[in-house]
């Protein structure tokens, strides 16, 4: 029968690593604890030893090619197994504890799944009546590249003929594989530089179609960086684990304007730059103090509230390898200088990429200033598990009506989002009121 | 065993190339040699004022890296918590820090019946220095989150302990002698 063996996790919590070198080539008779290959991962360069003893029949990998844990290693031709034996075989359950003297690697290895039981051609299963064991679905063997092209372009790769190593599943393959499908119109139409493809869904029926122009066959694939693998982290936990509604408004903010005017030379001399955002730090924050359940956090695995006394606001900041969010502690009990001080401090590290992960935890709330940049009014992504996040637009001036008369003003766009599993509407509504009546009359920011 | 080298080399982990790890323009024209070794993990920087600590362990039963990382480096915590250090962290899959800095990297060989654990330890480098020959590593531990060799890495001198050299290396020999 055949088997296959996937490459085992090694213990270091890392999903993939790198061939370094191969110790063996199809058709080689191995030893079960005989090393196979040597792997290197972040830190750890190890060998893999054989679990079973056989015939090399397919090594899936070249040397400085990445695999991923629970991927196929190699291929074995295990002799003298078949019919009920190979059944037995096959019905291993998928781990398996392989015993230390038989075996550089100590731990738990993966072991071939029932689904990747694959009789060789010689083999007869058929005519042992074990015919739901060929039926069995099977999962295409392929690179890496060629499982997130696939991926992109919504093939099912399980549907695509592989002529790589052993049948493995390459890059040409699917580029093949979309061509043709759009060629032949079975799945759609090739018009000029732009082919119509059906899109198939994950059991390979055929979905929606889509257009994918010929340059989505030019790709190139990079690595996440760590900040955005934190990112998408960060952004799944929000979306999966919060109910999100936001409220958008805006505020008038001439005397807020003039107030900055008026001491932004005078810090400049100091050497710090005043912008708008320290007066709608500590808006938000006195805000927060009187409206202490947008500060606070759901633990639903324990039916309680936790509502935080201090009041420590993050600002999403963007910078070359992305959407970081310093803090900035205690924010209610800070002045607008020594606000305007932080911002400038904390400015400067991510520029310079020397934040700590103690800059940036313990956030109660935060800000988004994309108005800096552009846009007028956005819905901020909650910065999970906090309760509420504040975005900021671009000042805009329009219109407005004082004392009965239509003036000149300059409105602040308000985009505050909150988890509404924590938050009413109502509460929602008095806390934007408070934090915009704060900066309509700045004063009142310092009075408190 | 314990040692310091008596020249500055760089030393490429075993999937690093020279010409993305290394500033070769600045290594070549002060005259510092490049190695490779058959290990994992990001280049390194040898130099004098560093401290380089090797340990091959020989087992039938060998367990899992983490196990040999996180006994290994408790030991060298233990030496220089011994000589005063303060602060003293395991972060990423297997540095010490001081604080939120790095101070020693390590990485293990594995073979059949044999670990062979290394590491670097960071006695009064300054990070400059480091940061004038090596590229920002492909790779990083998620505590690093983008900083500059210059804001990452740090000394067990520049952390405020003007410990001698030959103290610390006497307590690690202590150390791990006793206890591996």
């Amino acid at each position: 029968m055949r088997y296959i063996f996937k490459f085992p996790d090694i213990g270091e919590g890392l999903d993939e690593g790198i061939i370094a070198e191969w110790y063996v080539d199809k058709g080689m008779q191995v030893e079960m604890g005989q090393p196979l290959v040597k792997m290197e991962t972040d830190k750890v360069v190890t060998d893999i030893p054989s679990p079973k003893t056989g015939i090399i029949a397919a090594l899936y990998g070249r040397v400085g090619e990445t695999v991923h844990v629970g991927s196929p290693l190699v291929e074995y031709d295990l002799p003298g197994i078949s019919g009920a034996a190979a059944i037995e075989e096959a019905a291993k359950p998928a781990f398996e504890t392989v015993k230390e003297e038989g075996a550089g690697v100590v731990g738990t290895l993966e072991i071939a799944d029932n689904s990747a039981y694959l009789p060789a051609s010689s083999e007869d299963l058929s005519s042992s009546g074990h015919q739901s064991a060929q039926k069995s679905p099977q999962r295409a063997l392929a690179t890496p590249v060629a499982r997130a092209m696939a991926r992109e372009l919504m093939v099912n790769i399980d549907l695509v003929q592989g002529t790589g190593p052993a049948g493995r599943v390459t890059k040409s393959d699917i580029e093949e594989y979309v061509t043709r499908d759009a060629k032949h119109g079975r799945q759609g139409i090739e018009t000029h530089d732009t082919k119509h493809v059906t899109r198939r869904n994950e059991d390979g029926v055929p979905g929606h179609e889509s257009r994918v122009t010929s340059h989505d066959l030019e790709v190139e694939i990079k690595p996440l960086s760590q900040i955005r693998k934190v990112i998408a982290r960060n952004m799944s936990l929000s979306h999966q684990n919060t109910v999100p509604m936001t409220v958008f408004d805006e505020v008038e903010v001439g005397e807020l304007i003039r107030i900055r005017y008026k001491y932004k030379e005078q810090f400049e001399r100091e050497g710090i730059k005043l912008s708008y955002l320290p007066f709608i730090l500590k808006a938000a924050a006195l805000a927060l103090k009187s409206h202490p359940v947008l500060n606070s956090e759901l633990d639903l695995e324990n039916n309680r509230m936790i509502y935080k006394k201090y009041y420590n606001i993050g600002i999403a900041v963007d910078t070359e390898e992305g959407l970081v969010v310093p803090v900035i502690r205690n924010v209610d009990r800070l002045t607008i200088k020594d606000i305007a001080i932080a911002i400038n401090q904390i400015s400067e590290k991510a520029r310079k990429r020397s934040l700590t992960m103690d800059d940036m935890k313990d956030g109660t709330f935060t800000l988004t200033n994309f108005g800096s940049i552009g846009g007028q009014f956005a819905v901020p992504v909650i910065n999970y598990p906090q309760a509420g996040i504040l975005g900021i637009g671009r000042l805009v001036e329009k219109p407005v009506i004082k004392e009965g008369k239509v003036v000149p003003g300059t409105l602040l766009p308000l985009s505050l989002s909150v988890d509404h599993r924590i938050v009413d509407g109502g509460e929602v509504a008095r806390f934007l009121n408070r934090v915009m009546e704060y900066l309509s009359d700045p004063v009142s920011i310092i009075i408190g | 065993m314990v040692w310091q080298p008596e020249e500055t080399v760089i030393v490429l982990g075993q999937s690093n190339q020279a010409d993305t790890a290394v500033n070769t323009d600045i290594s070549e024209a002060d005259g510092v040699m490049i190695f490779k070794r058959p290990t994992g993990g990001q280049t390194v920087i040898l130099t004098p004022r560093t401290i380089v600590i090797s340990v091959r362990l020989l087992s039938e039963k060998l367990d899992n890296p983490q196990v040999y990382f996180k006994r290994i480096n408790k030991l060298i915590i233990m030496a220089l918590a011994n000589l005063g250090v303060s602060d003293l962290n395991e972060k990423g899959i297997s540095d010490i820090t001081i604080g939120e800095k790095k101070i020693l990297g390590s990485s293990i060989y594995r073979k059949r019946n044999m670990v062979f654990y290394h590491a670097v330890l960071n006695i009064s480098e300054t990070p400059e220095f480091i940061g004038r020959y090596l590229k920002h590593p492909s790779k990083e531990p998620d505590y690093r989150i983008g900083r500059k060799h210059e804001d990452f890495v740090t000394s067990i001198h520049l952390s405020g302990y003007p410990i001698e050299a030959d103290k610390i290396l006497e307590e690690l020999r202590r150390i791990l002698g006793e206890n591996l």
